[in-house]
């Protein structure tokens, strides 16, 4: 009895374990085309907080300004196979220090942080940090762990947009990603530059600076909400250590002042 | 998969009334409490505990139907904190995702459609016994 009890026991498992093993043949993914479904909802969350933005912020729209950030990007993805068209680079006129990544390939820059880089090669490391958190999905990633998909999907589906919009803005803008995630996005952006010929060290020492600033400020997000800046400038260096460093520069030195001072004029 | 046998004795009315709705306590315990798999299990727990010192036919039934809502009690679970770790964390959507939610479907349909029928045969005084739980119960529930 206890012999044929556990024989049907055995039964039963296999069973279970063999329709499991036999479904799992079939491409549940492309039949439900899941991928097709989250990159659309990437693409209706990315534009409504982007409208959002637009409707509340003041955007930057001068041609010589946005060119010039154009050119500071150029490398970076000429050299990685970063399709630069496909990302939609904004500046806003706001004097925190911060830059950010949307769903849908928005990076937002705010005209704070492009004045407080002293070198050229500091802003291409932000910018490549958050071109990182574009290319590896860490954007849709943060979004579902924080917000949840449902609530992601209940917001692309369009009740409630609004408001969602100003959460979803709120933990994209102003919290830090996880450590190994900014890690990820770090050492990715040093990579590219590396890549294209830039010098990463303005990008750690950019960090230095911010970390040794006694009177830093709380909007300065970009690095008040990244407590561990010195750890971070002290890992870019060490991973460039002993590595051929080239030092091309994009913007010449006049350019680049030009390009900051008319940021500036913006505020 | 179910085997209709003869009892040790023919059960009374009573018995068989008793009997049959410890698989319609199960049945409505297992559809309330899907998404939450334990509130079934503990539903047929209950009622197991209550006619643990009723006749041997419906001490029988109940353990039966408890062990059976057991099974499912494990496959269930982890099919819902699977769900929980997809919405909430960095774990995706995979083909095995998939395949294990529909395979998990499949065996809560096959124990909804036993219990209901075994209730209705339970009910008429026939002796229902499921491939295994059967068994099982016949090793543990003493005369």
């Amino acid at each position: 009895m206890i012999q044929k009890t556990f024989l049907q026991a055995l039964l039963i498992v296999s069973a279970f374990f063999l329709i499991w093993f036999g479904l799992s043949q079939v491409d549940f993914m492309k039949l439900f085309k899941v991928k097709e479904r989250t990159t659309t909802m990437e693409q209706k969350l990315g534009d409504m907080i982007w409208n959002q933005i637009e409707d509340t912020e003041d955007i930057v729209y001068n041609d010589s300004i946005t060119k010039s950030l154009d050119k500071l990007l150029k490398p970076l993805c000429d050299a990685n196979d970063i399709e630069q068209d496909s990302l939609k680079v904004h500046i806003i006129i706001k004097d925190q220090i911060n830059a950010f990544a949307l769903p849908n390939n928005h990076l937002v820059v705010y005209t704070g942080l492009i004045e407080d880089c002293k070198r050229q090669e500091a802003l291409q490391g932000v910018l490549g940090h958050e071109i990182a958190h574009i290319e590896k999905n860490h954007v849709m990633k943060k979004l579902s762990k924080e917000i949840g998909y449902s609530v992601l999907l209940t917001a692309a589906g369009g009740s409630k947009g609004g408001e969602m919009a100003r959460e979803i803005l709120k933990t994209l803008s102003s919290s830090a990603y996880d450590r190994s995630l900014e890690k990820e996005a770090d050492i990715s952006s040093v990579k590219y530059m590396m890549e294209a010929g830039i010098n990463p060290k303005p990008m750690a020492d950019f960090m230095y600076q911010m970390a040794q600033d006694s009177n830093i400020d709380k909007a300065m997000y970009w690095i008040a909400d990244h407590p561990e800046s010195e750890e971070r400038a002290k890992y870019i260096l060490e991973y460039i250590k002993g590595k051929k460093i080239k030092n091309k520069q994009t913007l010449s030195e006049k350019d680049w002042k030009t390009f900051q001072e008319k940021v500036g004029n913006q505020d | 998969m179910i085997q209709e046998t003869t009892f040790a004795y023919n059960p009374g009315e009573h018995e068989r009334e008793k009997a049959s709705n410890s698989y319609l306590m199960s049945l409505v315990a297992l559809i309330a409490g899907l998404p939450l798999p334990i509130i079934n299990l503990l539903a047929t727990f209950f009622f197991f505990l209550a006619n643990r010192k009723g006749t041997y036919f419906v001490r029988w039934h109940c353990t039966q139907s408890l062990f059976s809502q057991l099974a499912l009690l494990g496959i269930n679970s982890a099919s819902f904190w699977w769900t929980v770790s997809i919405i909430f964390t960095e774990e995706k959507v995979s083909n095995q995702y998939f395949a294990y939610i529909f395979t998990v479907i499949l065996f809560n349909l096959l124990e909804i459609f036993s219990t209901i029928y075994a209730a209705v045969q339970v009910r008429k005084g026939k002796h229902v016994q499921f491939l295994f739980f059967g068994n099982l119960t016949n090793l543990i529930c003493r005369k």
